[in-house]
């Protein structure tokens, strides 16, 4: 009997201990960037910045994708990561709080952190936003003000009524909104569906036939510019209501062309994923981000506690859509 | 009148009217024709789910795993179709049916030839299914589909004060999934052994009914239905997402078994799939143009489910007064 299971048993520890040898002999640093869903164009584009920097920083990096937005995904994917050791842990969190106690519990084994998207994240070496709330959110209000003539009724969509960075730019987008424009109306609070384009697609129906007054979206997630389109594609409305919010161009280019989707500004996440390891790669080297230092792709940073933020946004309208919906976004 | 307060159906038909009127009253946009072709095209992917799901509860089965199984026809037939260079409507139906059908008897022959239960079964088909299709994807979207499938096709079409009023490939598609399945489970005698089947499996076998046959026809009109939904579904938002269904199932089966299904088999109808399809839709579009704050929205909509589940439990007899009610034995 024991001789039976004693050689493949042999076996398996022999391949083991060679497996685990190669796991030391390996001392490239690594890096897993935990994003908030995998597959979706966005975090695709992430993931090559991801690898093609990782590649050309002799730094192993790689991203994690849950199947779902849901922030226990994540914390089990960020467990997983602190069992295999890796140097750095990125992530994109889908709720700050919920990933706090397992990000406390990454940087007590010594692994270094870094978030994307997460203005108000404990436990992290550095956060970096490519847009401030502020900006993104009022930059996105004064184009829907001039596309309006500064009156009539708009509605705004979010993601997700919980998704925190969604709703801080609809907090900019419309008080700046209230402040510079009195004229326009908010229809109703805001909607949380602009992660589904069905969701947004009807809602938008629903709402342009309760108010003949409406001309103007500003849908906050990247599904909610979309679905409006097809919905003022379906009323016949395309050209009389103005669509603004940040979308993936190659999704939008068509919509974008026939008017249905006015435009909006985006970051570009496959920068976000080459800063991602840029900034990993700082921390594992142990070098200092102070006050005027220059990062590649941030440009010249001024840290507020652990967070880095600048506006490096990028308008997305008829003339760029082809350009962005090209570079695979 | 007393059919109307005993059965399910006409319980719910009530509880329908009355929020009808309600909205009615409340909003004159409600009671339009073109809000009622709005409500109709926002139904018509849920209906047709709705339908195939009721012949598996009629049989005294579950489907967990309809909305996934979409979704993977949705990219199967992607494939099929460019493999015949494009193909047209007729290719598209009988790609999306034949490949549900498949998916449908799968479920069928885990349930018959292991002899596992349907909801075990299904739960485990429902992450397989998706488990195998972000394998095999890589979560990638599908923006580049043949023309004639993304087309909008119009049968009929108005121009109200209200907006367009109009039928579309989806609104018909669903009519006749409808009057398919009532023909089916009402004026066959596949339908009258289906609930006979359902009601009571034993006596059902010893009158001679094939348990095969029951189960492999209730889950492939299911997988057939989810097939053709599925299709549908792309007509409306134009891309094949992986994702894009996950989730429906749960909405789908609230609002049959709303209608009147029972989880135990033997009752159902496709007047109360529509009847609970329509009363889910009809609250949220009521929810929309009354300019609800869309935080309550999720509230409101329980609140609803709850009332109209707990009317079955109220006896209209005795609300009718004494003669009615004096005749019980």
């Amino acid at each position: 009997m024991f001789k039976r299971f004693a050689a493949p048993l042999l076996g398996a520890a022999v391949i083991a201990a060679s497996l685990a040898t190669a796991a030391v002999a390996q001392d490239k640093p690594t890096m897993g960037v935990v994003v908030k869903i995998g597959g979706i164009p966005w975090f695709n584009a992430m993931e090559v910045g991801i690898k093609e920097q990782g590649d050309a920083m002799g730094m192993d990096a790689f991203m994690v994708g849950p199947t779902s937005a849901d922030p226990a995904l994540q914390v089990r994917a960020i467990e997983d990561l602190i069992a295999k050791g890796v140097d750095v842990i990125g992530v994109v969190p889908n709720d700050a709080n919920a990933i706090e106690p397992v990000l406390e519990k990454a940087r007590a084994a010594g692994i270094k952190v870094v978030t994307h998207e997460s203005p108000a994240q404990k436990n992290v070496d550095w956060n970096f936003e490519m847009a401030s709330s502020k900006g993104f959110g009022e930059a996105h209000a004064k184009m829907l003000a001039e596309a309006m003539g500064g009156k009539g009724s708009y509605a705004v969509y979010v993601g997700s009524l919980t998704v925190p960075l969604h709703n801080e730019w609809a907090d900019y987008a419309i008080a700046y909104l209230k402040d510079n424009y009195p004229d326009m109306k908010l229809i109703g609070d805001r909607y949380g569906v602009a992660e589904s384009v069905d969701d947004s697609r009807k809602t938008a129906l629903d709402l342009i036939a309760a108010n003949p007054d409406l001309t103007g979206f500003l849908a906050f997630g990247s599904q909610g510019p979309i679905g409006i389109g097809r919905a003022l594609e379906e009323t016949r409305k395309v050209g009389e209501i103005a669509v603004y919010g940040p979308f993936s161009p190659g999704q939008g280019r068509q919509l974008v062309k026939e008017g249905a989707i006015s435009g909006g500004f985006m970051w570009n996440p496959m920068e976000a994923g080459r800063v991602f390891v840029r900034v990993g790669d700082m921390l594992v080297k142990g070098e200092a981000i102070t006050d005027g230092t220059t990062i590649e792709g941030l440009g010249e940073v001024h840290p507020d506690g652990t967070n880095i933020i600048v506006d490096a946004l990028i308008p997305i309208n008829k003339d760029t859509v082809d350009g962005l919906a090209d570079l695979g976004l | 009148m007393r059919r109307l307060l005993t059965s399910t159906e006409g319980r719910l038909t009530i509880v329908l009217v009355i929020v009808c009127a309600i909205l009615a009253l409340a909003s004159d946009q409600f009671l339009t024709l073109a809000n009622f072709s709005n409500l109709l095209a926002a139904s018509a992917v849920n209906l047709i789910f709705a339908v195939g799901l009721v012949v598996v509860l009629i049989a005294g089965g579950i489907d967990i795993s309809f909305a996934v199984a979409a979704s993977v026809v949705q990219y199967l037939t992607v494939f099929a179709l460019q493999a015949v260079g494009g193909g047209n409507w007729a290719f598209g139906f009988f790609f999306a049916g034949i490949i549900g059908i498949g998916l449908g008897a799968i479920n069928a022959a885990l349930i018959y030839y292991f002899r596992i239960i349907s909801i075990v079964v299904t739960i485990a088909t429902f992450n397989a299914f998706f488990g195998l299709l972000m394998f095999f994807t890589g979560g990638k979207y599908i923006y580049d589909l043949p023309d004639w499938w993304t087309h909008r096709i119009v049968f009929f079409e108005v121009k109200t004060p209200s907006g367009w009023a109009e039928l579309t490939l989806p609104g018909a598609v669903m009519i006749v999934a409808a009057l398919a399945t009532w023909v089916l489970i009402n004026r066959t005698t596949t339908g009258r052994q289906l609930y006979a089947y359902g009601d009571n499996p034993e006596g059902a076998r010893r009158e001679g009914i094939s348990v095969g046959a029951m189960t492999f026809i209730a889950f492939c009109w299911m997988g057939m239905m989810a097939g053709i939904a599925g299709l549908m579904q792309v007509n409306f938002v134009k891309e094949v997402v992986p994702n894009a269904l996950l989730g429906r199932e749960l909405d789908v089966l609230a609002a049959v078994v709303l209608g009147g299904a029972r989880l135990g088999g033997g009752r159902g109808s496709v007047l109360g799939c529509v009847l609970g399809v329509l009363l889910v839709a009809i609250i949220q579009n009521g929810l929309n143009l009354l300019g609800v704050s869309p935080y309550a929205f999720k509230m409101v909509v329980g609140a609803f489910i709850l009332f109209a589940i707990s009317t079955s439990n109220i006896s209209f007899r005795n609300l009718l007064g004494g003669a009615a009610g004096g005749r019980r034995a």
